[in-house]
């Protein structure tokens, strides 16, 4: 067999092909962006051969969490919670309005009021944004929780109706989560199968992470910076509420952001919950109806929501997994 | 027989070396990548600050409120303080694996650890 130059040349230009198949052929891309939006830090995680779909994807993912921010913050004046607030019967409310609504009211009713969309006027009383936060007189707490609870919120088609006019709508427990859902139906639409999109915590995991199953981590509630279990999941909701994120302390008492309605005051029964559903939406109104509820009524609720799983954090640090829990719980 | 070298005119050397050129070329620019972790700050949009997460380093970040200050150190990256109202920059302890994120929300300012996947890491994300 004799050299020649165009055999020579094929053989180097083969080569170099192969190496650059060997780089790029089959090669996950990755796109992970985040940006502080809704009081929080979002980040979007999407994962697919086309770079461009991808970012195409979570440009509009962003996008869509932001118009659903104005609509459903009670830190926008033109909101539609803001325009209800202010009015004195209520009024017609956006599609995306009123399903959060509708949703919130269902678990309100099955929590038994645990979960309340009523709060705005409890929580703006106890000034936990401010800087200095102090215990409200029960004298003020009461006032506040007069005409207020779920009983006082009713949907009609796209009309929703207030029993009160000093009632102030508050969807602090439930809009994030549904925001992020809407994000997460972006992606879909995009047609990204593998990614998360992930609010301050609240969480879905679309499909699963590139090399492995999604490990969430769930935060310790007393242990800064430390976990308290690992769960591994794909096409689920993961959302945490707890009393150590925004809290101030008086005369050795811990004064937290949820509150329990028949009180008025921060709910006593647990550290945490964690909660694992179908969608972040529900996840985020039950991890609230679970803390306000404590573990063994918190545990019962949840039962009520099959493929739903949870896992609540008593005052004492006891831990109290649902049944599914096992289900998911990976690597300690 | 004649050897390869012996058949190639001046032409041919110049694809081979031409090519094998940008081979080495695009070999030492990937081998020149970052390989370390760093942590990447931005305020507002615009990115304010980058270091080594293994280099320990302070300092003050300014936002709309004031100044946060960010210390890198070996617990990892952490605010010590902020002018927000809440603290909660500071209560959030420090980050230190590869794609977590530390925000001071009122102040604009975001913490960003950017580095290759660490396969230690416990977790993907974080529930809090």
């Amino acid at each position: 067999m004799s050299w020649n130059r165009p055999l020579i040349i094929g053989i180097i230009l083969l080569l170099l092909a192969l190496g650059w198949l060997r780089t790029n052929s089959g090669d996950t891309e990755l796109v992970r962006r985040s940006r502080l939006m809704m009081g929080t830090i979002v980040e979007i995680v999407a994962s697919g051969r086309d770079t461009g779909q991808l970012e195409a994807a979570v440009d509009d993912a962003f996008a869509e969490i932001a118009r659903l921010d104005r609509l459903l913050s009670r830190h926008y004046q033109d909101s539609d919670i803001t325009r209800l607030s202010q009015s004195s019967k209520g009024g017609e409310v956006a599609p995306e309005t009123a399903e959060v609504v509708a949703l919130g009211l269902d678990v309100a009713r099955r929590s038994n009021g645990a979960f309340d969309m009523t709060l705005g006027r409890l929580k703006i009383l106890w000034g936990l944004d401010q800087e200095n936060p102090v215990v409200p007189t029960q004298a003020a707490i009461a006032e506040a929780l007069e005409g207020i609870g779920f009983h006082a919120l009713s949907l009609e088609g796209l009309n929703l109706i207030k029993r009160s006019p000093q009632l102030m709508v508050d969807l602090g427990g439930i809009a994030k989560g549904y925001i992020v859902d809407q994000a997460v139906m972006v992606l879909k639409k995009h047609g990204v199968t593998s990614g998360a999109v992930n609010a301050g915590g609240d969480m879905y995991l679309l499909g699963q992470h590139p090399e492995h199953p999604w490990r969430i981590g769930i935060q310790h509630p007393r242990e800064q910076g430390g976990i308290l279990a690992t769960v591994q999941v794909r096409d689920k909701a993961v959302v945490t509420s707890g009393d150590y994120e925004r809290f101030f302390e008086q005369d050795g008492h811990r004064y937290h952001h949820i509150f329990d309605p028949e009180t008025g005051s921060p709910a006593r029964g647990c550290q945490s919950a964690t909660v694992i559903t179908d969608s972040v939406a529900l996840g985020d109104a039950l991890a609230t109806a679970l803390f306000v509820l404590g573990p063994q009524k918190g545990l019962e609720l949840l039962a009520e929501y099959p493929g739903s799983a949870g896992l609540i954090v008593a005052a004492d640090g006891t831990l109290h997994p649902s049944q599914g829990w096992a289900n998911y719980q990976g690597a300690p | 027989m004649k050897k390869p070298w012996q058949v190639m005119t001046k032409g041919d050397w110049l694809i081979v070396l031409t090519l094998l050129g940008v081979s080495i070329a695009g070999i030492a620019w990937l081998a020149a990548a970052p390989k370390g972790t760093r942590v990447v700050v931005t305020s507002g949009d615009q990115t304010c600050f980058i270091a080594e997460l293994d280099q320990s380093h302070s300092v003050d970040l300014d936002g709309p409120l004031g100044k946060t200050h960010l210390v890198i150190d070996a617990t990892g990256a952490h605010v010590t303080s902020s002018p927000c109202p809440r603290k909660i920059c500071i209560s959030m302890g420090p980050v230190k694996h590869s794609g977590d994120l530390l925000a001071c929300v009122p102040n604009r300012i975001m913490v960003r650890i950017e580095g290759p996947a660490d396969e230690n890491a416990p977790y993907d994300l974080l529930s809090r």
